[in-house]
């Protein structure tokens, strides 16, 4: 454009000032929860590289045996290595809390933006829905799934904990949606066309990711904790399929054998998981509150 | 002027609020929009500007009534969908707070391109980015703006952005809702003078709502005055200044203050009762271009 018919007096060129000043950018951030949770991840992920067993293979000789040089945390009453499949198991465990969490948020937002974005009558039929779902105790829900689905496998657990947990985050989308719904940008989005996931994902994802992003984090806890319980009741995965839950499932005959590190270790890795993961999450809940009150 | 590009016909909308209450925001207003017009639409706040803009933008499915914009009824969903490129493509908004309507989680360059984005046009420019560099060039700014957030401009440069995501599309028809009721004074001259300037390079078809009888005279040719959901009158903006014929057009050119405090003090504040707008009233054309809302006896309040 060459035409510069108009003055536009008023806009100053963009002056840079002064870098702000550096701050530990450590303070005020769970480092000790990320650094052992970043641990068991990275553990869990490479352990291929430092297991010293075949975490598969079962000794017969060596079963029940207690912590020491050879067998670090001991073996199973299978004769398996603890060390090595506390870590190898612990893949699963993660697997199916990302994976659970993913499918239960992914049904959340669909949701909790379709009922945001209804009219009023079906906004209305959606959320009654969603409160018979909260009032069926999940356990019936997942037991009836599970039934359905067949035997247990990772896939077939991950689905029956991500759709019995996704209510929670869709209330928190579907007040946030019907918030924004009616701002302008949303409306310009409409005027030039925007379709429902564009304007979801463009739109209204970016302004209410922070307010789930704390309900996200405790669903890994509770997906992590649900497969050790499930597991652990002899619902969930078979003790063949190792997982953190399925090991525990072995702990009752342990009780009576008097092997306390059958339950300790797995039942430590879960814990410390789960401390770092609530630990994490509280923090981000604390950084979206004061976000919030800087507006 | 002489192709009808916009033709608004009995549009009626109403907005339900319980059961039992409805408010009929817009009664019965017609008007044309001839191509390449700038067009004000006036009236005081709550008197339903805003809702017949965004009949016409089918944000609102009016309740009565037909849109017809190049030919196309736009409230009938069967030719709406026919024609939905078309419409998306040619017809855009502005909004009045420009603070809601960009998303402060946008980059500037991400909200000019984003309506090229979604029709997947092709950008003159050679990238899309190139492209908004030259629209926002055309408004007024230049490309170190590109990567900044709303929130970190005046308001003056946000509305500026939101006139550049309009034209990036090289609209045929804009309907801006109180554009720079949201700015300052001075900042209000400069968006005002880049419509007026943007308008004579383009050539788009522009319907102008305001509250601002000062603005709408300098920028518009022709103007309707709504009041209580009705148009009580249309005319060329100079006739309409010069001879307000109904009375509450009437009411609002006294309002506006005069400069000068001589006459300032003696100025008269109109008074206009809206109970007068009775229901039967109808448009009649006074002189050439200049219609007034009168009862059917035929003798303006
Ligand atoms: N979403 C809505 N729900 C219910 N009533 C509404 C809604 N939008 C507008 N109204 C009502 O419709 C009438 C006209 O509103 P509108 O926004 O069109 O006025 P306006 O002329 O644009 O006013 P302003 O100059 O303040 O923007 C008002 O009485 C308002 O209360
Ligand atoms: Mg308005």
């Amino acid at each position: 454009m060459d035409d510069q018919g108009f003055a536009c007096a008023g806009i100053r060129p963009l002056s840079h000032g002064p870098a702000p000043q550096k701050q530990r950018w450590y303070r005020g951030k769970p480092i000790v929860s990320i650094l052992l949770l970043a641990g068991i991840i990275l553990g869990c992920l490479f352990c291929n590289a430092f297991i010293p067993k075949d975490p598969t293979y079962m000794d017969l000789f060596h079963y029940d045996e207690a912590p020491g040089r050879e067998f670090l945390f001991g073996t199973d009453a299978m004769g398996r290595d603890i060390f090595s499949i506390v870590w190898y198991g612990g893949r699963l465990s993660l697997l199916i809390g990302f994976s659970a969490t993913a499918i239960s948020t992914a049904i959340a937002v669909v949701f909790g933006a379709v009922s945001g974005l209804a009219p009023r009558w079906l906004d209305a039929v959606l959320m009654r829905l969603t409160e018979i779902l909260l009032s069926v105790p999940n356990l019936l829900i997942i037991i009836l799934i599970q039934a359905i689905l067949g035997k247990p496998n990772v896939l077939s657990i991950s689905f029956a904990i991500g759709i019995t947990s996704w209510t929670g985050i869709a209330k928190i989308v579907r007040t946030e949606v019907r918030q924004m719904r009616s701002s302008e940008y949303v409306l310009a989005a409409r005027c030039m066309g925007g379709g429902f996931f564009h304007i979801l994902w463009r739109h209204l994802m970016p302004n209410f990711i922070s307010s789930i992003m704390f309900m996200v984090v405790m669903n890994v806890r509770n997906a992590i904790a649900a497969e050790s319980t499930l597991s652990f009741m002899g619902i969930g995965l078979p003790w063949e399929v190792i997982s953190w839950g399925s090991m525990l499932s072995l702990s009752e005959k342990a009780l009576l054998s008097g092997s306390w590190w059958m339950i300790l270790i797995p039942g430590l890795f879960l814990v410390v998981t789960l401390l770092c993961v609530t630990n994490i999450g509280n923090w981000l809940r604390k950084q979206t509150n004061c976000r919030q009150s800087n507006l | 002027m002489s192709e009808t590009i916009l033709d608004v016909q009995h549009l009626t909308h109403q907005f339900r609020l319980t059961k039992h209450t409805t408010i009929r925001a817009v009664d019965d207003v017609s008007f044309q929009l001839q191509r390449g017009e700038i067009f004000g639409l006036v009236g005081e706040s709550g008197s339903g500007k805003s809702t017949v803009a965004r009949c016409i933008m089918n944000l609102y499915r009016p309740a009565g009534g037909r849109i017809f914009y190049r030919g196309v009824n736009v409230c009938d969903p069967k030719q709406y969908r026919m024609h939905k490129n078309m419409l998306q493509t040619t017809r855009q908004m502005i909004f009045q707070d420009s603070t809601s309507s960009l998303n402060q989680r946008m980059t500037v360059a991400d909200i000019i391109m984003e309506p090229m984005a979604i029709n997947h046009i092709a950008p003159p420019g050679g990238s899309l980015r190139a492209e908004a560099e030259r629209q926002l060039h055309d408004v007024g700014m230049d490309a170190s703006y590109l990567n900044k957030y709303p929130p970190e401009l005046s308001g003056g440069m946000r509305q500026r952005v939101a006139i550049a995501r309009a034209l990036s599309m090289e609209p045929d028809f804009i309907v801006a809702d109180e554009p720079i009721a949201s700015l300052d004074v001075s900042i209000q001259a400069q968006i005002i003078n880049l419509f007026k300037h943007l308008q004579a390079e383009h050539g788009f078809t522009f319907l102008f709502i305001a509250h601002d009888l000062a603005v709408v005279k300098y920028l518009c040719d022709r103007v309707g005055v709504m009041c209580h959901g009705k148009l009580v009158e249309i005319a060329p903006a100079a006739e309409l200044f010069a001879h307000p014929a109904h009375p509450y057009t009437k009411l609002l050119l006294s309002a506006v203050p005069i400069p000068d405090p001589r006459l300032e003090r003696a100025r008269v504040l109109q008074t206009f009762d809206p109970s007068d707008l009775q229901d039967t009233g109808e448009m009649r054309e006074i002189c050439r271009d200049h219609f007034a809302r009168m009862p059917v006896e035929g003798v303006p309040h």
